[in-house]
């Protein structure tokens, strides 16, 4: 089911209403959540719902089994180390089978070996990486000991909670299931945000991400030698935006319905094309997969405490493997490991910079030991006695307000040429169509297009009080206006939008 | 990664959301003064937007019913869907998106007067443009019957490449190697969920028409079929259901109709590309139904030729595989994730085979032959299975 159609909007209709009915008896309450996600699910393929139930009940018992164990012991990581293959190993057959099978067909080719292997077709369920993800931040947190397990019932709740079952934002179980602990208060629904994320985020689907895709992103990539070089670069430059406006869209609207639901989710994107470094491109960029990273894999890991070269391979591992979670090709691998790399620069710049820096506090600590032994007045000292002040240095790997801002943007899109490829010599053509054709201008690039791009663009440079300014205006309407408002806002997108709804790209991962 | 982040947080695990739930900021003052409000002003303002926004949209929530296949749901949703179009229209709220839309530049909003596109071929043209051949001799040839020109650098052979979404990668794969040919000028026009069955949603007809004369194709490769296996209405309304003997009639007779006109325009070669192997066994019958229509008109008229996509993404068995070798024993992955639609690598098979019989008529004949001897001859043309 799709949040951009009518069918949705009716679903949700009825939902909102028995959510708000059903939600002082708890326990009919989340059953009756548990089914209209499962619904939701099932309406695309219902199959999908047995693989969601099965991991509710796998992961549940993977929790309780580690909760039962003794803090101390080796069985505990060994229970651990059997739900996260299991889990794991589910993505893989699900998500990887392919890849696997191709690649290991290429690898036996050029050792001039041949086999058969099984070829099988197998579905992608909708949105199994975000789900694989939230069930293990649930069995970690467990483990760790800084979650207790749930019920079952709770815990299917949040599994299959339907606003984020798709494409996220991946909120944690100890983010989530406090939440359920009791009925949500029907006096205390923020709904001005929450119209503001709904409508926001149709707008920035139907009239931004969907438009570039049909208008000049696909062709650029699929028929680059159709184009001449500007367009192209307007092209790529148009994923950028289309891509932003797609998954950020997604996000807000299933935060606002989460929040006409009573349910608070993590944020997921704060304007990460202002972004003035790549590391801080991934403190705005699908913030809670960043986090889940950083958490559960990279900081385990043995994040930055382990040497400067073992920071460096586990940032570029973490990258990696993020890049493959994206989706199972060799491009997205490579994707990752730019990001990586990128990271590993600027984590050295940072370094160099400290090293500078602890130069100059060593020499100046020896110079004012020297003229104290000389008898000089010695240097003032403050209640930060003899170590001195504490080490102050530049943080941000780029100096600088504007450039930095266009070097992160232009690589950040550059990767996205390798993420949005298919295979390398598709990316290939399209940096090389780059080179081949420039003296005209195109007719792919419309006022439509460069308008999207700069809109698309321009929004995230829009201070966040603007939109809060907004959101408290609204809250002050009578709700019939607010209703009128949306009323006229949704004919708007009727008119402007394309015909029929297109599926969010983040769905596929 | 925010390493800075991270390292700072590493030594200290951070503790769960259970330490600060979120439950409990429920009365936290909100940025410039925003309210919450209850539930049920929510429901409120819900019900107004889509109540309202019902009315305002009523002309397209009618379009989007009446371009539904014929049937129960499509009657239904016409129920639906007409009193709430003419509330509208009575209240003067169908207006605003019709002037938004006419202020624009973009379509209107509601259902096209269109329901059946009905065309009447004329006799093609021949050879001195007389296309009766009544004159006591012998008949001239059409001009799909003339040696074909050849194209040369600075003069590519246009080539007009039209279909629905199965036609995507394919026509992209194939604009690419034409574009490699440098002989060869694509245009590729490929419109989701449309077919010769439903003129109401999309008129190909009237498409093609236009695109013969605007870009002048030499050759127009084509690819239908996968939306029309739904009742066809014809032009004296009557509905046949999918597969009935009047429904393969009717059908056939677009096909033949649509070659026709774009005969008349002007376009030389038609080549027809039929439907590939589809995993479900029901569907891939219905394939197999509309691949013998194709192939049995291009059999039958000059100038067209069947490109047998099912044999191409069949594997060795003749079964459906999500994954064929190709020609370098490479494995690779020929179908989307629903099994149906072609990636690229699947698209590259049914466009070299379509380059190849371009080539073969097009490009390998010298200076003033004739293309090639015919156009039913062909080693991708296979009959369909």
């Amino acid at each position: 089911m799709l949040f951009p159609t009518i069918t949705f909007a009716l679903f949700f209709l009825l939902v909102f209403v028995g959510n708000w009915l059903l939600m002082p008896r708890q326990g009919v309450w989340k059953p009756f959540m548990l089914i209209a996600s499962l619904v939701f699910y099932g309406w695309w393929d219902w199959r999908f719902v047995l693989l969601l139930a099965l991991s509710a009940v796998a992961n549940q018992f993977f929790a309780l089994w580690i909760a039962g164990m003794p803090q101390r012991g080796s069985g505990r990581k060994w229970a651990l180390a059997v739900a996260v293959a299991a889990n794991l190993g589910v993505l893989g057959v699900f998500k990887y089978y392919g890849f696997f099978v191709t690649s290991v067909a290429d690898f036996l080719s050029a050792l001039n070996l041949n086999a058969d292997l099984p070829l099988l077709r197998i579905l992608l369920p909708i949105g199994i990486s975000f789900l694989t993800f939230r069930v293990l931040s649930y069995v970690i947190d467990v483990y760790r000991g800084t979650l207790r397990p749930a019920s079952l019932l709770d815990f299917s709740v949040y599994v299959a909670f339907f606003p984020y079952l798709a494409a996220g934002p991946i909120a944690r179980a100890s983010e989530f299931l406090p939440q359920l602990r009791g009925p949500r208060d029907p006096r205390n629904v923020d709904t001005a945000r929450a119209f503001f994320l709904i409508f926001g985020g149709l707008a920035k689907k139907m009239l931004i991400a969907d438009y570039l895709a049909t208008h000049i992103v696909n062709g650029v990539f699929t028929t680059p030698g159709q184009y001449s070089s500007l367009e192209v670069l307007v092209g790529i430059i148009g994923y950028s935006v289309q891509i932003y406006c797609d998954f950020s869209a997604y996000s807000d609207i299933a935060i606002g319905i989460s929040l006409l639901l009573g349910f608070e989710l993590p944020d997921n994107f704060n304007a990460p094309y202002t972004a003035a470094s790549v590391q801080d491109f991934w403190r705005r960029w699908h913030m809670t997969l960043s986090r889940w990273l950083r958490d559960y894999l990279y900081i385990p890991l043995g994040g930055s405490r382990r040497g400067t070269t073992r920071t460096y391979v586990n940032l570029m591992l973490t990258m990696v493997l993020g890049g493959l979670w994206h989706g199972a090709g060799w491009t997205f691998v490579f994707w990752g490991f730019l990001h990586g790399a990128a990271l590993v620069i600027e984590h050295a710049r940072v370094i160099r910079s400290k090293g500078r820096a602890l130069v100059v506090q060593r020499q100046r600590r020896e110079l004012a030991a020297a003229l104290e032994v000389l008898g000089e007045a010695a240097p003032p000292t403050d209640d930060r006695g003899a170590a001195g002040p504490s080490l102050e240095y530049d943080h941000r790997p780029w100096h600088g307000a504007v450039w930095p801002r266009i070097g992160v943007f232009a690589f950040v899109t550059f990767a996205w040429i390798f993420f949005r490829s298919d295979t390398f010599a598709a990316a290939v053509s399209v940096i090389a169509r780059l080179f081949q054709s420039w003296g005209t201008v195109g007719a792919a690039v419309t006022p439509g297009v460069v308008l999207a791009i700069v809109v698309g663009i321009g929004v995230q440079y829009v201070p966040r009080s603007v939109w809060q300014r907004g959101e408290a205006g609204l809250s002050t309407l009578n709700p019939a206006l607010q209703g009128v408002l949306l009323a006229v806002g949704l004919m708007l997108l009727d008119v402007l939008g394309p015909t029929g709804p297109a599926a969010f790209l983040y769905f596929k991962f | 990664m925010d390493d800075q982040r991270a390292a700072g947080q590493d030594e200290a695990t951070p503790v769960s959301g259970e330490s600060t739930p979120r439950d409990e900021r429920g009365d936290e003052a909100l940025p410039f003064g925003r309210r919450r409000r209850t539930a049920a002003s929510a429901l409120v303002a819900m019900l107004v937007a889509l109540a309202l926004g019902a009315l305002f949209n009523a002309p397209a929530m009618k379009k989007t019913a009446l371009e539904l296949p014929f049937g129960g749901e499509r009657s239904f949703r016409l129920a639906l869907v007409d009193p709430l179009a003419t509330v509208s229209h009575w209240l003067f709220l169908d207006r605003p998106a019709r002037l938004t839309a006419d202020a624009l530049g973009r379509p209107d909003p509601g259902p096209t007067d269109t329901q059946v596109v009905v065309i009447t071929p004329t006799p093609e043209p021949t050879e001195g443009g007389d296309s009766s051949g009544g004159n006591g001799d012998k008949p001239k040839k059409t001009l799909q019957e003339k040696p074909l020109p050849r194209p040369f650098q600075g003069h590519p052979m246009h080539l007009y490449i039209a279909g629905d979404s199965m036609m995507g990668l394919p026509g992209m794969a194939l604009t690419n190697l034409s574009n490699k040919t440098k002989l060869i000028k694509a245009q590729l026009d490929y419109h989701i969920s449309s077919g010769l069955v439903r003129p109401d949603f999309f008129d190909w007809p009237a498409q093609l028409q236009a695109k013969a004369r605007s870009f002048d194709p030499g050759a127009v490769a084509v690819m239908f079929g996968a939306n029309d296996n739904q009742a066809l209405q014809t032009s004296s309304g009557k509905v046949h259901q999918f597969g009935s003997d009047g429904w393969k009639k009717e059908y056939r007779k677009r096909v033949e109709d649509v070659i026709a006109l774009l005969f008349q325009n002007g376009v030389r070669r038609v080549y027809w590309i039929g439907q590939p192997i589809m995993p479900e066994p029901s569907f891939n019958n219905q394939m197999k139904l509309m691949n013998e229509i194709y192939a049995s008109v291009a059999e039958e008229t000059f100038g067209v030729q069947y490109i047998d996509a099912y044999k191409l993404l069949s594997n060795g068995s003749g079964q459906f595989s999500q994954y064929l070798r190709d020609t370098n024993g490479k494995l690779e992955r020929v179908r989307e994730q629903d099994g149906e639609h072609l990636t690229y690598a699947g698209g590259l098979r049914i466009a070299e085979a379509v380059i190849a019989a371009i080539t073969k008529e097009w490009l390998s004949a010298k200076k003033g032959e004739a293309g090639a001897p015919s156009p039913k001859a062909s080693a991708t043309a296979s009959p369909a299975p």
